[in-house]
């Protein structure tokens, strides 16, 4: 079976960990984020013919990116950038996020995660979105209390790094 | 192209032409030879004909001159020349001597000063699988058992173990720390991680048979955040990309980690493992990155590329129980105790034996009459030999007497005359009839008698005493009485000339003799009495006599008979007819010398005497 590794990113308080909860094969407590500053989970999804299983590093969220520890990043196939949409600051977090990444281990596929669709009270507006997929980011919309688009997402990644 | 030459026949026509033919073959020769070439001047260069000429003759030579000026010329042509001969070229130039490599070196070096610089991991990466196995093994072998051990012995240093296993050091003659290492070398390897290091993706996991653990996978990854997180934590800038956490202990567990550029090796361990343990997981890790350097550098998560990972992890799951304290087998241990035993009893026996033997013969130096030459132990018997005075103490009482089994000596004695004072006094004793009245002791080596005696024996033991060989102890008879007992003489004398009467070839004595005949009988009783009461015995002696009438063998007879009749009527009357003793004289020993009526009358008669004999 093809294994990769991907990473969760994005500001404080942006849902990551509450999007993989319901998601994912999880053997360690929340307790290593605060700790360790990463909590590995294991999701397996299918492309085409074959299962690729997602070791999936859950990292802390920082409202500082440069507190990103950045060695959490090597080696991963592929990264999920989260967005909370009721916070525009957060969007702005995963740019730097993103740029931070990108310089530190290369262009790499990933994809934006506007989180918390369910909520109405959106902070982000559609011009800003369609700024981004003008950008070259491929922009989906998550609900970790619906659980809405994050099988999606996580196929959608796993197509994009394994396909 | 043909050449045509002109068909002139005058001279110079033929001169000509043959200075031309001349001048061409020189330029041909210059042509092909540069040394001719600078020596001799160019003379046909006007002569379109020569081109011609050399064309048809050098064309090939030409081609491939050109073909060699082309290869020269052109660097990617010259290189590839080169390149097809240079390997065998430079093995040639190895073969005949070092000068290449000498000349190779300072470009060697500089080479691997220039990739250091620019890049050390390539320079580490290729070194590592050969230097690192060899250096940690240096290191390892001369450091790690003797801390482990160190540490070992100072945690049981002071325990009631501790102190036992001190006992059995000191019983086996090994170091302590080796004593507590032997006993406390407890492991099991429960798992062995192959995790990639640079994405922490697990490459490989084996397990022990019954270990349990979560997804690997997870844990593989997460171990990989926890090292990552140390490392960035402290910040070590001399750990490098290279530095890892070497191992970590959680109660009985304990994680080792060995790290390699593309790579590293986690095991979980149960237990206290030996140092060779590490030297396992370095060595296969080694071993993986010098087969799969590439493919690990470029793992993608695709394990395909790795081929079979699972049989070179397998080596790694091992483990070592503490052997059970074996229980010696009764035999083990009860046969040489029975033949210790057995070779105990043996030389106990032999000792005592040896003891009892010496015993013995001291006995035998120190018995009168016996003169020991040889004692010695042959086949298992002891044989005794010397020379014994037949009178000395009977060796086997002695033997006895020292405990001797008689079928484990052998002796042989030969008899000889001892002139030991013990010895003839027993020879005296043997000798001289015994007597409760006389007592011989030996009294400083000299033998003296006391007590009374007969006159008889004291005569004899006078004779006995002078025949005594020279040497022998002196025998003082000062101290013996004669016996003068006045109711023994009395009633000797009574009885020696008592008489009892015949009548002319009669052997029945005459009528009118019983009073006569009971007081002999009355007499004998008294004095046998006496006699005993004085320590001696008597016998009555009974001659029969007989008178000058009638022949000497009819006389001889009577006599006899007067003897024989008179001692059955003293038995009639109460004497024991073993104390008398009956002797015929017929004329010979007459009472009375002459041939008168009453001379005769007096020689038929029987007569008595009273002799002492020993009891």
């Amino acid at each position: 079976m093809l294994q990769k590794k991907i990473c969760l990113l994005g500001a404080f308080g942006v849902g990551k960990t509450s999007l993989t909860r319901r998601f994912v094969d999880s053997i360690f407590s929340d307790a290593y984020l605060t700790t360790v500053g990463v909590k590995i989970d294991k999701k397996v999804v299918s492309v085409g013919d074959n299962q690729v299983s997602l070791l999936i590093w859950d990292i802390a969220g920082e409202d500082d990116v440069s507190a990103v520890r950045t060695s959490y990043l090597r080696g991963a196939a592929g990264y999920l950038l989260i967005v909370d949409v009721t916070r525009a600051q957060t969007l702005t977090v995963a740019r730097s996020i993103r740029e931070r990444v990108t310089a530190e281990i290369g262009d790499i596929p990933f994809l934006c995660l506007l989180n918390k669709t369910d909520v109405d009270d959106w902070d982000i507006s559609d011009v800003t979105i369609e700024e981004l997929n003008s950008q070259g980011w491929t922009v989906l919309r998550t609900s970790a209390k619906t659980g809405a688009g994050v099988e999606s997402a996580f196929s959608d990644l796993a197509q994009r790094i394994a396909g | 192209m043909a050449v045509t030459f002109p068909s002139d026949v005058d001279d110079a026509a033929e001169a000509d032409r043959r200075q031309r033919l001349s001048d061409l073959l020189l330029e041909v020769a210059r042509a092909l030879d540069p040394n001719v070439a600078t020596v001799l001047p160019r003379q046909l260069e006007a002569d379109p004909r020569l081109d011609a000429v050399k064309s048809v003759l050098l064309r090939n030579e030409l081609d491939v001159l050109d073909h060699l000026q082309h290869t020269v010329d052109d660097p990617a042509q010259l290189a590839d020349t080169v390149s097809r001969v240079l390997p065998h070229a430079v093995t040639l130039s190895g073969e005949r001597d070092e000068r290449l490599g000498d000349a190779l070196a300072p470009a060697m070096e500089r080479a691997t000063q220039s990739s250091i610089r620019k890049n050390p991991g390539t320079l580490v990466n290729i070194l590592y699988p050969v230097m690192g196995p060899a250096i940690r093994k240096a290191i390892a072998e001369a450091t790690s058992d003797t801390l482990q051990g160190l540490n070992q012995a100072l945690r049981f240093a002071f325990s009631l173990r501790g102190l036992r296993w001190r006992m059995e050091a000191w019983r086996s003659g090994t170091t302590f720390g080796d004593i507590v290492l032997k006993h406390t070398l407890v492991y099991r390897v429960e798992h062995v991680f192959l995790i990639h290091r640079k994405s922490g993706l697990l490459l490989e996991h084996q397990a022990a048979a019954d270990a349990t653990s979560r997804d690997p996978h997870l844990v593989s990854a997460m171990l990989t955040a926890i090292q990552d997180f140390v490392r960035d934590s402290f910040d070590d800038p001399s750990a490098g990309d290279g530095g890892a956490i070497d191992s970590l202990r959680l109660g009985d567990l304990l994680l080792w980690c060995e790290a390699g550029p593309q790579a590293y090796l986690a095991a979980v361990i149960r237990g206290s493992p030996p140092e060779a343990l590490r030297m396992t997981l370095r060595d296969t890790l080694a071993a993986i990155h010098e087969d799969l350097g590439g493919a690990l550098a470029d793992y993608d998560g695709d394990d395909a590329s790795l081929g079979d990972l699972a049989s070179r992890l397998a080596p790694c799951i091992k483990q070592q129980v503490q052997p059970r304290e074996r229980r010696l087998s009764v035999w083990l241990w009860a046969i040489p105790l029975l033949l210790l035993l057995l070779g105990g009893y043996w030389l106990f026996t032999r000792y005592a034996e040896n003891e009892r033997v010496a015993d013995y013969v001291e006995r035998l130096r120190s018995e009168p009459g016996i003169v020991v030459t040889t004692a010695e132990r042959v086949h298992g018997q002891w044989r005794i030999a010397g020379l014994r005075d037949p009178l000395a103490t009977a060796t086997q009482e002695l033997l006895q007497r020292a405990q001797l089994d008689p079928a484990l000596v052998v002796e042989r004695w030969e008899p000889y005359v001892a002139l030991s004072p013990n010895i003839v006094l027993k020879r005296l004793r043997a000798s001289l009839p015994a007597l409760p009245s006389v007592r011989l002791a030996l009294e400083h080596n000299v033998i003296h008698v006391h007590g009374g005696a007969p006159p008889d024996w004291i005569e004899k033991a006078r004779l006995l005493a002078r025949a005594l060989p020279a040497g022998a102890p002196p025998v003082d008879l000062s101290d013996v009485t004669d016996v003068e007992d006045p109711e023994y003489l009395k009633l000797r004398e009574d009885i020696q000339s008592q008489r009892i009467y015949f009548s002319s070839g009669a052997p029945n004595p005459t009528t009118g003799q019983e009073p006569a005949l009971d007081q002999l009988a009355a007499n004998t009783k008294a004095i046998m009495e006496v006699a005993h009461r004085l320590g001696f015995s008597v016998r009555l002696a009974l001659v029969g006599h007989a008178d000058a009438t009638g022949n000497q063998t009819a006389n001889l007879g009577i006599s006899i008979a007067r003897a024989e009749v008179v001692r059955s009527l003293l038995r009639s009357r109460g004497i024991a007819p073993e104390l008398m003793s009956v002797r015929g004289t017929g004329t010979l020993e007459p009472l009375a010398p002459g041939a008168a009526p009453d001379d005769m009358s007096s020689n038929r008669s029987v007569s008595f005497s009273i002799t002492t004999i020993s009891e």
